[in-house]
Formats: C-alpha cells, structure tokens, sequence
C-alpha cells in the first residue's frame, strides 16, 4: 500500500506508456524538472474527458475519495455539491496562492503540470455548472509561471479545449491572502482580508455568485480521476485517506523537496536521511507537519508516523497542506518558533481581537522563552493566552497559530527548561524555517 | 408664493427632495470618511460601516434622480435634459445648475466604478473614488446657490450641521492618519513593553540577547544535543 517513489526520478517522456499512470508520481510528469507542454500531456493523459453535463463528474468524486489538498482536507464531492445546488449559476477559483513560504508544492505543479491543473478547473467548472473561472497565485517572483500558464491558457482556448474562459488574478504577497474569503474579497476588488462566514462563499463568493475554491493540486486529482476512475485514484493511499500527496519536504540539511508520496507512507520514508527508521534521532531533533499553522512533533515520534490524518491525529498534527520539515539539532526550536510567531503576528489581518491583542503578547512572552533566563510567567501566561483566542475570529489564523506555539511548548519542554539555567542546546543561530521578507505597511499592501 | 397645485407640485417636490439628498450625502461623505480599516464607529462592527455607507449611497442616488427628473419635469423653470448632464448649458441658474451637473457626473463615476468594482484593479476604484471629496462639496455649493431654500431660516442650520459634520470628519481622518503608527512598529512595541514587563521585574534590554536568539551568554559552553 505504502508506495513511495520520489517524482523527480524516472524514465524520459518517449518511456512512459500511454494509459494510466503506474505508480508515482502520478500529477508530476516524469522524468524531471522539465514544464510539460500541451502536446507532452495530451499524448501522455489523453483528451479532456467532459461528462457533458452538471454533477456527473461527482459521484466519480465521491467514490475515489478525494479530500482537499489546500489543508483543510475536506471532501471534495460535499463541496461541489453544495456549489452546484446552490441556486445561481457559480463560479470556479483554482487557489494556486500558497503563502506559506515554507511550501511551494502549488507553484512547483502549475510550473510543471500546467495542463493537469488547467484540465481540472475545466471538469470543475462542468461540474457545477460554472460560466467563468480564475486561476488565483502570487504574482511577484513567480511571474514566470504566471506567464507559461497565461500561454497555456491561449494554448488551449485555441485549440478548442477549453470551455470555460479562465483568466489569472493575482494575490497580495500577505499570509492570509488564500484565505478563501480573503480570496473572494481580493476577486471582488478589495483587500486580502478574511472575513466572517456565514454566508459561506459557495453561497455567495465572488460577484455574490456561490463560488467554489479548489487547491490547484485538487483539481489535478480530479483531471486524474476523470480519466482513470475512483478505482485507480484509490490504487494507493489508505482506505479512509486513498490518494497521492505532494508535499514540501524541508530535510535537515537545508533544500525543499517537492515529493509526490502516497497517502500513509511513513514519514520515515520521507525524511529518510534525517529520521532513523529504528526511531531514534540523528541530526533531527523534531519534525514540523503542517506548517506554520501545523504541529511540532519530536523526531522519535515523528519516525514512527504515517503521512496520513488518521495516525497524525494520535500525535495532535494534521498532513495540512503537506508541509514537512525536519528541523535540525543544532537548532534552538524555541528560537525557530518565536521566529516564525512574530512573523505570524505581523501578518495577521489586525482586524479581530485574538489577533490584535492576544498573539501579540503570546509571541512576546515566546520570545522571551526563546532568550535567556526567561521569566517564571511567561510559560503560564502563553498557556492561558492560547485558550482565550482560540476558536475565535473571521478566520481560523489564531487558533493555527496557537497549535504551532503550543506545540513548541510541548517539544522543546527540556530546552525550555536549559533556557531557565542560561543554557542553549543551539550551536548556530542561522535562520532554518524560511521566512519571506517584509509585511505590510499600509493598506495597500493586502491588494 | 404659489400653493402646491399640479402644475407646481414638481418644482416643489425638486427642492425638497434635493433637500434630503443633501443630507443622505453627508450620511454617505461622513461614513465614507471614517471608513478605515483600523477605524470603528461605536457600537457599530466594520462591516456595517461600510454597508451602511452602500445602502446609504444607493438611497442617495435614488433621491437624486427624482431630484433631477423631477426639476427637468417641472415646467416652471425651463431646464433642458441635457443641461442635467452638461454642465453650465442652463439658462436658468447657470452657474449654480452647472455645478449640480458636475456633481452629478462625479456621482456617476463614483457608482459605475463601484459597481463594476471587480473588473478594475483595486488602484483604479480607490483613484476614482477620490472625486468624492470633490463631488460633496461641489454639491453642496449647487444645493445653497440654486435656490433660496437653503439660505435662511431651519434650513440653513440644516446645511452648516452637514458642512460641520464633512468637515469635522475629514479633520478627524487626517489627524487620525497623522497619529497613525505602521502596525510592525505597533505589535513591536507592543511585544518589547510585554516582554519587559513579564520579565519578573528585570529590565528587557540588559544584556539579554535579540529575539529569536540561539546560543545564550550563559555561563556553560552550549552544548549540542546527541
């Protein structure tokens, strides 16, 4: 059950056999780092099959399975069907704005496998009966991307592919912008700022239509599961979670990978020069799943675990949008943590409570955890702080920000306790998450 | 002064209507005015300033066009249909009617930008949105020119309370601009007076490392964790 193959191997494109995809990767092309163009991905997945009709693709949807890959894993058959009962004629969103800089799975398929991405907005859009579509990412430093895919797009409008005209909108550089009320502000001409739900966007999102917003990666499934069936989706994966994953993995010695894992490999298997498969630690002292709204879990731990949600849970961490760093031991994991919570601090919206005044405080009172010789407070002021801003707000920033601090706590309880006698297991203070530059300064900013 | 007849009931209904336009204006202008992302009304959540703000628009705009139509309408001046929309083309009050058309034609941009918000970039809508500060007063001046109404007695109180209450609100979205601190520096502050504070009674800044420190100036050599 547990393939795992790394994508950026394989046999060139002239090797593969036409038909479904054996193995892994299944929604990066083999054989490289080279973008695969339009005729590359119809020779190798065929035309685009339309069902010719609303809902029919769902129950294909259904019986694969399919959760979303954004992070929040929601079943992907629920979500269509809700936009297309909806009532009014949708509209479709491929959220291709990953913010977290520690990942760049999206951007890494939309630069590889446009077409995949391209061909599932399409089925979507049939799917629920959309008329209009968007391909939202950053713009900025991915602005190659943004032009391969602009071309992609006349590519395929021309040759008659595509149904549905989708155009680009472009997200702020902020954290929150694909928040996905964020996103439907940003679509209607505002801010990047999230607000409060109900009404929930697939009752009225972008123009007041009901709106649905897909990862880029989701969609790429559904391209796959179109052509290849729910029994072929489900070839890999486990029974409650089938399916494949990417994800950024960031090893101990530094790089991302982008890596294309089934779902309920063991993390092991990932991380496997940084994590012992006899679960003791060697140059990792623990293991972040999930990103900066995800969970720290030590590397012991961390070695017995599978990339699914049913056995992260056990470990109080969710896969997320795939993120899975192994932080090093010559790291100070409070350090790293403080770090990323006061970056997490500055890029909140300041538009609730929670965020204005309470992760403030608890990123203050973590730095100081992170220093010397902190104060006996600090660690019960953080405990108390985390309860009175979590499950509060228009989004869901402080209660991820609270499971990432709280889950520092936990870890690196013994280098707190270092900390209290003046002592760091640290032996470099080089930055290890990575962090993007800037926040905002005006409003501005967030458009 | 005649009475309300058929033939007059236009006229008159012009001017009371442009009457309460004015004030639906100033609702709008004000609101507007204190629509700020860190600003709140008392007892009022962001979201309903600014939707108050559309409805408020949206009613206002409706006052204005039977305000206009009505005034065209009425037989007891002559002002031509175009005249409503080409400014200074009136031969009645020309000044004064040219300046309600130049306030009419901002009005129109302001709310055909709004509406089609979603096809502009964000930069474009905030650009034309900036004619409001224009539009209001050139409004304003049109509503105590053209007529008499609002030059004497309870009705010009009502039209120095709305100049008062612009005028009050723009002072008080300057001086809260110019109070304004960037939010990085803000939460920073914040985040050192805090550490300060629960630092069991030690001052923060002595000889303690920056935020995000790794190997401390203890006593023991770090160690590295095998």
């Amino acid at each position: 059950m547990s393939v795992t193959t790394l994508p950026m191997r394989g046999a060139g494109p002239d090797a593969v056999p036409q038909g479904p995809p054996v193995g892994l990767p299944r929604l990066l092309p083999p054989g490289g780092h080279v973008p695969e163009g339009l005729r590359d991905h119809l020779a190798r997945h065929g035309a685009l099959p339309y069902r010719g009709g609303c809902l029919r693709l769902i129950p294909d949807i259904e019986a694969a399975g399919l959760t979303g890959r954004g992070g929040a894993s929601f079943p992907v058959h629920r979500k269509l069907a809700a936009v297309a009962g909806a009532g009014r004629r949708p509209f479709v969103v491929a959220n291709g704005a990953e913010s977290e800089s520690a990942s760049s799975k999206d951007v890494s398929l939309l630069w590889l496998a446009p077409h995949l991405v391209l061909d599932g907005i399409q089925l979507a859009a049939e799917a629920v009966g959309a008329a209009e579509a968007c391909l939202y990412l950053h713009a900025g430093p991915d602005n190659h991307v943004a032009g391969a895919l602009q071309r992609a797009l006349a590519q395929r409008w021309n040759a008659r592919i595509d149904r549905v005209a989708v155009h680009l909108a472009f997200a702020p550089p902020r954290f929150l912008a694909g928040q996905e009320t964020a996103l439907v502000n940003v679509l209607n001409g505002g801010l990047a700022l999230p607000t409060y739900t109900p009404p929930r966007i697939f009752e009225r999102g972008v123009g007041g239509a009901p709106t649905l917003v897909q990862n880029v990666e989701t969609l790429a499934h559904i391209a796959l599961i179109a052509r290849y069936g729910a029994a072929w989706f489900r070839g890999v994966g486990t029974r409650e979670e089938p399916g494949s994953m990417l994800c950024t993995v960031r090893h101990a010695d530094g790089g991302p990978h982008i890596v294309e894992a089934a779902i309920g490999t063991p993390l092991s298997g990932l991380l496997h020069d940084d994590l012992r498969g006899d679960g003791t630690a060697q140059r990792t002292q623990a293991v972040l799943v999930g990103g900066y709204h995800g969970t720290w879990i030590p590397a012991a731990r961390a070695a017995q675990l599978t990339l699914d949600n049913a056995a992260l849970r056990n470990a109080g961490a969710a896969l997320g949008a795939g993120i899975i760093a192994a932080l090093p031991a010559d790291r100070c994991g409070l350090a790293e943590t403080a770090r990323v919570a006061s970056y997490l601090v500055l890029e909140s919206a300041g538009q609730c409570g929670p965020c204005l005044n309470g992760l403030p405080r608890i990123a203050a009172a973590l730095a100081e955890l992170a220093g010397p010789r902190p104060g006996s407070r600090a660690l019960a002021n953080i405990e108390r702080w985390a309860g009175l801003v979590s499950g509060r707000g228009a989004c869901r920033h402080p209660d991820g920000a609270t499971r990432f601090i709280g889950s520092a706590l936990t870890v690196f309880a013994a280098e707190i306790g270092r900390h209290r006698r003046g002592v760091c297991s640290a032996t470099t203070r080089a930055p290890f998450l990575p962090l993007p530059p800037g926040t905002a300064t005006s409003d501005e900013d967030w458009s | 002064m005649n009475g309300i007849t058929a033939s007059t009931a236009p006229w008159y209904a012009s001017r009371a209507i442009g009457v309460v336009a004015l004030v639906l204006l100033t609702g709008v202008m004000v609101l507007g005015v204190l629509i700020n992302r860190q600003g709140r009304l008392p007892g009022l959540p962001q979201f309903a300033v600014t939707g108050l703000h559309r409805n408020i628009s949206l009613l206002a705009v409706t006052f204005i066009a039977i305000h206009v139509v009505t005034a065209i309408m009425d037989t007891y001046v002559s002002i031509p249909v175009t005249s409503a929309v080409v400014p200074f083309t009136s031969g009645y009050e020309r000044f004064w009617l040219g300046l309600g058309a130049v306030a009419l034609d901002l009005m129109a941009a302001l709310i055909v930008t709004s509406l089609v918000r979603r096809h502009l970039s964000r930069k474009l809508w905030r650009g034309v949105h900036w004619l409001a500060y224009v539009s209001w007063p050139v409004a304003f001046l049109h509503g105590v020119g053209a007529s008499r109404d609002l030059q004497r007695g309870p009705l010009l109180g009502l039209a120095a309370c709305c100049a008062f209450l612009v005028a009050a609100a723009v002072i008080w979205r300057l001086a809260a601009a110019a109070r304004e601190v960037p939010r990085a520096r803000r939460v920073s502050a914040l985040m050192s007076g805090h550490a300060g504070r629960a630092g069991s009674g030690r001052p923060a800044a002595s000889g303690r490392t920056a935020v995000g420190a790794g190997p401390s100036a203890g006593s023991r050599k770090p160690t590295a964790v095998s």
